[in-house]
Order: C-alpha cells, then sequence, then structure tokens
C-alpha cells in the first residue's frame, strides 16, 4: 500500500514528507494507520546527530546506512492488518507504539525487565525485527527507509512487530496513548520506580520538558515533601507548578542553596536528569544537589560519542551516592502503559494538559522548531 | 516532686486521677513537662488485660504518646536538655543494638524491657501513690500525667514551633497507620490498597497509601462516621464489612484483588484475617498492624493462597518506622499540608475526663481523643 511519511535524509537536514510504500505484514508483523504521533526530544537526537552513531562505527554495528529515515516513536493508531500468527492484536484494536518492544520471552522480558527486551538490540538497523528485512520502500525507488525504534509513527502507516504494539482500550483519546508510548512513561517512571521516591522524599528534577514534566507528576505522586523542578524557561517553570512541583528554579547553581537550607543541609533524597541534552558537565551540579545515600537518575539522552562527565568520585564514594541510567523510566511497556492510562482515567495523571500545540504532518518542522525554542511542553502531530 | 497521673489499680475498673510523687531522673532519664497525651486504644488493652503476659500489670500509669518539655535531665544525657520540645517514640530507640543499626530502631532491643513497666535504666520505679511503687504502662512512658520521667532513648527532640497537643499523636497512632501503608506495605503509585478498620490507625494508614500515590484506597469500617473521615483522609471508596468489600472487588480491582490490605481493627481477630485475607491478590502484601490478643494461637488463613499466590503476610510495630527519621519527616509533612493531623483529633479533654474519653472512644465517637494538660 501507498502511504506518507516524514523522513529524514542526513543529520542537520530538515523533515521532508515523501510517499512510501509499505509491504504486507509477514509473520508476526501488523499494519498500524498511525492517528497520533508525538514529538519527542530523541527523534530531534537524530536530527542533531547526538543519536548517531559515528559513520566509522557504522560497520562494527552492522549499519549499512541510516538514511533515509522515518522519525517517529511515539504513537497511538489503530491495526490494519494482521499477520500470520499474531495473536495479541486484531483488526481495528487500539494499540500503543512501544519504542522498546517486549518479546515476553528473553533473559530481561522473564525477568520483568522488558525495557531492556533483548528484541530492542537492532534499533538502528534497517528491516523488521522479525526476519530483518524491509517492509517500506522509498516510492521514488531510491531505497529502504530505517524506521526510527522500528516505528515510524512519522508515517500515516507502518509495519511493526507485534513485539512493539500493545492492544489499550478504544474509549482512551489516541492523544493520551500517544504521549503515555514513550515521553510520560519515561518521566513518570524515572521518578517511581528508577529513583523510587518515597513518601517524605525531597526531589529534584533538572529539566522540565516532556520527560521532566512527567517526572515531576511522578515524584509529586509518589508522596514527595518537596518537588523541585529546574529549568531556564519560564513558561517551563509554571507548567511544573500545575504539575505537582513545590518550587523551581532557573539553574542548579540557583537552586543549590535553597535546596541546602529546605532541608537543613541533607540536600535531595532523589535528582532527576531530563535536560534536552545531557552534557556530561551537568553532573557535577546534579550528584551536588543530591545529599548523603542519595540517588541520581540519569534520563536525558547524552550525546552519544561523550565519554566523559564530571562526577566528583570522591564525594560518590564518601557519601555513598549512586547514579542509575533509565530507559523508559524501568517500566514495562505491556504492565504500566495501560496502569498509567488507568490513571488518567481515574484523574490522577494529567496528559490532556501536556499538550501545547498540535500540528498536521506537513507542519512537522514547525513542531520541531517550537520545541527548539522552548514554547511547547509537548507537540504531537495528529495525522489526516 | 508531686504531680498527678491516672492510674489503673485494678484490670476492669475506671483510670483514677490522683497526685503522684515522682523523683528526679537519674543517669541516662529526663524529666518532662508533659503538655499532651493521646489515648490510644493499646492502653485501653491494659485495661481489658488483652496484652496480658507482654505489658505490665495494675497498678500502673497508662499513656504512650506523649508530647512535652523537657525540665531536666539526668547524667550522661546528651541528645535533648531544658526547655527543649520532645515526643516520646513509644519504642525507645538506643541507635546502638542490632535491630537500631539495621535501620529498624522500631524494633530496638530496649523495648524488651516494656513488659517490666520500670525505669529502662535500672529497672527500678521514679513514679510512687498511696505509699507503693507504681508501674509505667506501654513503652515505660507513662503519658497520662502532668509529668514523667523517661529514658533518653524515648526522646525525640522536635522543633519549638509545632503544636505539641498534634505532635503527641506521631509518638505512636500517626506514624504506626502511615507507616503501615508507606513501609510496611511499601504502597507504589498506582496500588490498589484495603485498610481494614478506620480507628487512629487505619485513618492514618489511608493518609500514608493515599501520599504514596495510591490508585484506590478502600476504607472498611462499620461505623458511618469513620467511613466518612475516610473519604476526607483520602480514601476512593468504602465498605461497611470485609464481605461487602469482596462483593466489590470487580469495582475496586477489577478482580485482580488488592495490592496491598492493611489491618488495623480494634483487636486483632485471627477470623477477621482469614476473610480479610482474601481481599489481597496475586504478591498482595498483607500487613498485621492491629493486635491479637496475646492469648490467641491460631489464624484463619488459608496457607495455600500463600504458596500458589505468593500472597505475603506481614507484621508491622510502629509501622515499621524509624522514631528519630519518621517523628520529625511526619511532621515536616504536616507543617506542609501533606499530613492532616488536625481533622484526625476529633476531641480534647483534660486528664480528669479521661474515663469519658475512653468511653467515646469505645463508642466509636472519635477518630482520636487527646488529653491536653495545659
Amino acid at each position: 500500500m501507498k502511504s506518507r511519511a516524514a523522513v529524514l535524509r542526513g543529520v542537520g537536514q530538515d523533515w521532508q514528507i515523501e510517499e512510501i510504500e509499505v509491504d504486507p505484514p509477514k509473520t508476526g508483523e501488523v499494519i498500524v494507520e498511525w492517528k497520533v504521533a508525538g514529538l519527542c526530544h530523541s527523534d530531534e537526537h537524530l536530527v542533531t546527530g547526538d543519536m548517531v552513531p559515528p559513520e566509522e562505527t557504522w560497520e562494527m554495528m552492522g549499519i549499512e546506512d541510516m538514511w533515509p529515515a522515518i522519525g517517529g516513536h511515539e504513537g497511538a493508531g489503530v491495526v490494519a492488518e494482521v499477520g500470520p500468527g499474531v495473536s495479541s492484536v486484531a483488526v481495528g484494536d487500539h494499540v500503543s507504539a512501544s519504542f522498546v518492544p517486549s518479546c515476553g520471552k528473553c533473559r530481561y522480558c522473564s525477568t520483568g525487565r522488558q525495557n531492556l527486551c533483548d528484541a530492542g538490540a537492532g534499533a538502528f538497523l534497517k528491516g523488521m525485527i522479525t526476519d530483518g528485512t524491509s517492509r517500506h520502500h522509498m516510492a521514488d525507488g531510491n531505497g529502504d527507509p530505517m524506521l526510527f525504534a522500528k516505528l515510524g509513527t512519522f508515517a500515516n502507516h507502518s509495519c511493526v512487530s507485534e513485539d512493539q504494539v500493545i492492544k489499550v482500550d478504544t474509549d482512551l483519546p489516541l492523544e493520551s496513548v500517544a504521549l503515555v508510548s514513550c515521553g510520560v512513561a519515561t518521566g513518570w517512571g524515572s521518578a517511581t520506580n528508577r529513583a523510587a521516591v518515597s513518601a517524605g522524599d525531597v526531589v529534584v528534577v533538572v529539566g522540565i520538558g516532556g520527560i521532566g514534566i512527567n517526572a515531576v507528576q511522578g515524584a509529586a505522586m509518589a508522596g514527595a515533601r518537596k518537588v523541585i523542578a529546574v529549568d531556564p524557561i519560564e513558561f517551563k517553570r509554571e507548567k511544573a507548578m500545575e504539575f505537582g512541583a513545590t518550587e523551581t528554579f532557573t539553574s542548579m547553581e540557583e537552586a543549590l542553596p535553597s535546596v541546602m537550607e529546605m532541608t537543613q543541609g541533607m540536600m535531595a533524597d532523589k535528582v532527576i536528569m531530563t535536560p534536552g541534552v545531557l552534557y556530561g558537565d551537568l553532573m557535577a551540579l546534579g550528584t551536588q544537589l543530591a545529599g548523603k545515600g542519595g540517588t541520581i537518575v540519569v534520563t536525558g539522552v547524552a550525546p552519544m560519542t561523550q565519554t566523559e562527565s564530571s562526577v566528583n568520585l570522591f564525594e560518590l564514594a564518601m557519601w555513598n551516592k549512586e547514579i542509575k541510567g533509565t530507559i523508559f523510566g524501568s517500566l514495562n511497556p505491556r504492565a504500566d502503559i495501560p496502569r498509567l492510562l488507568n490513571l488518567y482515567r481515574d484523574g490522577q495523571l494529567k496528559l490532556d494538559e501536556l499538550i501545547t500545540n498540535r500540528y498536521t504532518l506537513d507542519q512537522i518542522n514547525d513542531g520541531y522548531q517550537a520545541m527548539r525554542d522552548g514554547t511547547n511542553i509537548r507537540g504531537v502531530v495528529v495525522h489526516g | 516532686m508531686k504531680t498527678k497521673a491516672a492510674i489503673l489499680w485494678e484490670r476492669n475498673t475506671p483510670w483514677s486521677v490522683e497526685e503522684i510523687e515522682l523523683d528526679p531522673p537519674k543517669a541516662g532519664e529526663v524529666l518532662v513537662k508533659l503538655s499532651a497525651s493521646g489515648m490510644c486504644h493499646s492502653d485501653e488493652h491494659l485495661v481489658t488485660g488483652d496484652l496480658a503476659g507482654a505489658t505490665p500489670e495494675p497498678p500502673l500509669i497508662g499513656g504512650h504518646e506523649g508530647a512535652g518539655v523537657v525540665l531536666e535531665v539526668g547524667d550522661g544525657v546528651f541528645s535533648v536538655q531544658p526547655g527543649d520540645h520532645v515526643v516520646f517514640g513509644f519504642v525507645p530507640a538506643c541507635g546502638r543494638c542490632p535491630s537500631c543499626a539495621e535501620g529498624h530502631s522500631n524494633l530496638c532491643d530496649m523495648g524488651s524491657l516494656t513488659a517490666t513497666g520500670l525505669q529502662i535504666t535500672d529497672g527500678t520505679s521514679r513514679h510512687h501513690a498511696r505509699g507503693q511503687d507504681i508501674l509505667l504502662g506501654i513503652g515505660n512512658l507513662g503519658t497520662f500525667a502532668h509529668h514523667t520521667v523517661v529514658h533518653e532513648a524515648s526522646c525525640i527532640k522536635i522543633d519549638p514551633d509545632l503544636p505539641l497537643d498534634r505532635a503527641c499523636l506521631l509518638g505512636c497512632g500517626v506514624v504506626t497507620g502511615w507507616g503501615s501503608a508507606v513501609y510496611a506495605a511499601d504502597v507504589q503509585p498506582g496500588d490498589t490498597v484495603a485498610v481494614v478498620g478506620i480507628g487512629g490507625i487505619g485513618s492514618n494508614a489511608v493518609q500514608g497509601a493515599k501520599l504514596a500515590g495510591a490508585r484506590v484506597v478502600a476504607a472498611i469500617d462499620p461505623v458511618e462516621f469513620k467511613r466518612e473521615k475516610a473519604m476526607e483522609f483520602g480514601a476512593t471508596h468504602t465498605h461497611s464489612s470485609v464481605e461487602e468489600a469482596l462483593g466489590a472487588l470487580g469495582e475496586t480491582t477489577w478482580d485482580r484483588g488488592f495490592d496491598k490490605v492493611i489491618m488495623t481493627i480494634g483487636v486483632g481477630n485471627g477470623d477477621v484475617l482469614g476473610q480479610a485475607f482474601h481481599l489481597g491478590g496475586k504478591r498482595s502484601k498483607i500487613v498485621v498492624t492491629n493486635i491479637h490478643p496475646a492469648a490467641e494461637q491460631s489464624i484463619a488463613v488459608p496457607a495455600v493462597f500463600l504458596t500458589v499466590f505468593e500472597k505475603q503476610l506481614i507484621g508491622s510495630l510502629f509501622g515499621s518506622a524509624n522514631p528519630r527519621k519518621d517523628i520529625p519527616r511526619l511532621l515536616e509533612l504536616y507543617t506542609q499540608g501533606q499530613l492532616d493531623l488536625d481533622g484526625l483529633v476529633t476531641r480534647t479533654y483534660p486528664l480528669e475526663d479521661i474515663n469519658q474519653g475512653y468511653a467515646d472512644m469505645n463508642d466509636g465517637k472519635n477518630i482520636r481523643g487527646v488529653l491536653v494538660y495545659d
């Protein structure tokens, strides 16, 4: 079938709307008609190159070519077609995308860590999880695209593995489902799960974008005594207060003396790092904001080739601090996407309020410009 | 010095408010002028004898939820000084025994002396009346009095700007209930939680579960007033009995059963526990906070579900909290408006009206009654 998609042809370029050809699904695959796609910062990391492996490493990683790439890894849609052997969804089902697959069978899935599913290994390779071949072709005959996270929700239709779609109830707005599929879960889980915020904790969230705002929301829901949101942009600090922050600061430098004062010198129990790009030098103040026995969660994406970060290892040891990485907020897509949607349905999780602007697929570059300008908490593409 | 105290001379008789003689504090002890004391159900257990064997026998001075101001300290006391405001932890926290050292000061080894009713330091009495030594009730504290002498390990210093008639509740009931949810049950955001029995403990388990982000908090109590109060403290559903809650599992948990069940009824009962055990789902935690009669030897729990559903039956004392960390922590939450203490106190009484206070508790009229001395 023919479809349209936002395609990136190299670092530093704009998204271009191009026609693609999508093959029928093979065994274990489904075609999803995407209704909503989130404009997540990780797609922007493709544009800036922060999340593009350097070309000299491609051969080692088995990458022939990253380009052209169809973006989009947050999404919600309707199942249009299923291949043989697909049992968890049927045509007409509403589904959430899951940028981390969950095969349910590997060592990580079977030990409650679906966010680390082995089927996520070939994320930067072209071709399907199922058999490594491509179902998507550029309509101009000029090669096959790589689908970001093997989802490509910036397409009207894409063919994905059953491992990457999660059935959701049909009464839920697909905009809400799309947001939960990556950004909300990642931020919320960074606080509730990876940082394990406990009732009465003091929590600092550094960077209030689509991830950080949900870390604020998660920390508040977990009963934090103080949720301190740090962001240079006033609009984002105001939004943070609406989502449960108790204090805001423009920078970590500004936050430091106040956190010291409000904790009687004990500093924060948990610090969650969710800036747009996690440059290594941010970690110096990030670790200082945490007190003895404190936890610093690294959620934000750092430039892929960055190998240094400024952490005082003397203090890390002497004060028994811990630095923990997380992907997808260390949640399990199949348990936690429905769980978060239940909280939304009960009015305990804000999703509608996250969306600042909606765009058509053709306006996608406007949406990313707004993200760069800091005027959106979340932008979404509503497919026509 | 002379002061006033409520003495239980014999089981199943009223508290007698009368003058007592109080000795000065010896080494390691602290003389405190009390401002307020909670009237906890556990002291009623002393009257009825439910805890016989685990508690001292009358004559004794009751009360174990106290707050006041330090008047005098004995030799070797460093953590508090005259003028300091303190809350008593009903379990002492020596800070040195294996339990304290491992972060479980609710199980401090000094707590083993609670059945003696004597001073923890040297096993003698500082309290005397009618020419004889008077023991102290739960926690070796004796807070049903205008003054008392206790061990330093029982004294938790708090900021002097906090109201003592609220802070006293942190000595037992509030932390016990709140910690039962937050620590013992480990309530997580999105959990479904059932609290069985909404008294001074259960209402705080509701508050703890809510603050920890529970999606559903079902409060179970036969008394309508308590169910209404539970909704004010954050419950999302109420039921008048465990049977009724079992019938509503579809609505509350989509028939998966609760993630956490917290038992906080007036007097623990093996049959009720057995019934409430069915409220829990797979891998649920069923926390036993309420006190069962010391003589009860069996509970009606269908043990097969411990295995096949991996249900976990967990006991909890003082909400599995640490007095020195959690009493100040919860007071901070109170100051910030994240913990309701004011709404807990239904009525206050002078020491002389203590029997009326307990009558009201037994009639289900009070969430918490508090004795106020100043």
